[in-house]
């Protein structure tokens, strides 16, 4: 009888229960992601399929190097303008820097890279790149290219690494408004770019560049993020939330560099250890 | 029935390589269509609801493998994409359903609610300014792109049945 019940109950409602479980397995898996396991069946995935990506990457390269080439032109165009003020600007930068003593932070190694998987998405944009632990990539790396920061390495396979670019709504960081020196975090509100809770008496105005802060314990100070573009200007809060437009063409984007720097520990330790103290 | 599976896997495979290669150059504003969206309907359209289903957890699964997202985020919306489906299967209007208008209609409902619950599994609504941007900009107009593309395989398939 209760078998009977059983099999009319499954032949009713047997969508039902299928989606049921299979969602709670969705969920369960994801709640896991973080797991060794999880993370290393993960790369294994990415890995292999990244090696079929790339070859269809390297038959669109030629499109890809026609528009690259024309934009590098305008580029080198502007560059050159730009050199020799900034020569001179080094030149004074170097003796400056010799009188303090200051410690010069902006030498870390590039490791070259092209993008072979582009998840476009507008909450979890991402791209897979090719290279990975063999090159020396490791997790937490920052990626820029010409234009400035394209995202951080979240995850890396032997040859190849995820990168969570700036139009993911994981990636929150500190950045700094290079006019007015207030710091800020940013984030992607799954549209644009935002610096929210932004005090209404700091000083923001459209086109101030943003570049990475000095307090950032994920990038390395003063890369390029992006321009201020707008903001809500509501006038019953005391707040502002403040658009930034990034410099970065997230489509057309395709040759990276991974920058060679690993968050600081110390620092991250210390942050926690001043949180906690507040607390 | 168990061929269908297996072929459907077999044709995942080239679209996730198309959908993560070529179609970002298609988007404009993180917006791109979804072609494993258009596989799960038309296999759903076929095999039914609970096929849907299940195809849609496999499909998910493999897509957040490959394109390194978060585990889980299009296993979830999948599964329920190939769900919602199947409220449109007909045994006796599976060609109707397929090769007509009715797919793109299909198409643009289940888009916009795939990128709706993608976008909440994403936690932006968090974030989003507000429930229209979420509704309009990060459901309904993926879910149109994608239908533009089904409108193709329409035209293809409703020449190749007069021809």
């Amino acid at each position: 009888m209760i078998r009977g019940f059983l099999i009319r109950f499954w032949n009713r409602y047997k969508e039902y229960i299928v989606l049921v479980l299979l969602l709670v397995s969705s969920l369960f898996i994801s709640s896991f992601s973080d797991k060794p396991a999880i993370k290393n069946v993960k790369t294994y995935a990415f890995g292999s399929f990244a090696i079929l990506t790339s070859f269809v990457s390297k038959i669109t390269e030629p499109f890809q190097t026609v528009f690259e080439a024309k934009r590098l032109r305008e580029i080198n165009a502007q560059l050159m303008l730009q050199v020799n003020r900034l020569r001179e600007q080094g030149i004074q930068n170097a003796e400056l820097k010799k009188l303090v003593a200051l410690k010069d932070s902006s030498d870390y190694p590039l490791i070259a890279a092209e993008i072979v998987v582009r998840h476009v998405s507008t909450s979890q944009g991402s791209f897979i790149i090719n290279a990975g632990e063999n090159e020396k990539v490791q997790a937490g790396m920052p990626v820029i290219n010409d234009q400035g920061l394209v995202g951080v390495i979240v995850s890396v396979a032997k040859d190849f690494s995820v990168l969570r670019t700036l139009s993911n709504n994981e990636l929150k960081f500190a950045v700094r408004n290079q006019r007015s020196k207030f710091d800020g975090v940013m984030e992607w509100n799954g549209s644009e770019l935002v610096i929210k809770n932004v005090p209404k008496t700091f000083d923001m105005e459209l086109g101030d560049r943003i570049v990475t802060s000095d307090f950032s314990t994920k990038f390395p100070p003063s890369i390029p993020v992006g321009i201020v573009s707008g903001g809500n200007r509501d006038k019953t809060g005391i707040f502002n939330h403040i658009t930034v437009k990034s410099y970065v063409d997230f489509i057309m984007v395709t040759n990276v560099f991974v920058i060679g720097f690993i968050p600081s520990i110390q620092k991250n330790n210390m942050e926690l250890n001043l949180i906690r103290t507040i607390k | 029935m168990r061929s269908d599976y297996i072929i459907a896997v077999l044709l995942f495979i080239p679209l996730a390589i198309v959908q993560l290669t070529l179609v970002p150059w298609l988007s404009y504003n993180q917006i791109a269509p979804d072609l494993i969206l258009i596989l799960l309907v038309i296999y759903t359209l076929r095999m039914g609801q609970l096929s849907g289903t299940l195809l849609g957890f496999v499909f998910g699964l493999l897509f957040d493998l490959f394109s390194g997202g978060i585990i889980g985020s299009a296993m979830f919306t999948k599964t329920l994409s190939g769900f919602l489906t199947g409220y449109f299967y007909n045994e006796n209007k599976t060609e109707q359903n397929l090769h007509s208008g009715s797919l793109i209609f299909i198409i643009i409902v289940i888009g916009t609610a795939d990128s709706i619950i993608y976008s909440l599994f994403g936690n932006s609504v968090a974030n989003t300014n507000s429930l229209l941007t979420l509704i309009f900009m990060q459901g309904l107009l993926p879910g149109i792109y994608s239908s533009v593309l089904s409108l193709l395989m329409v035209v293809f398939y409703t020449r190749k049945l007069f021809t």
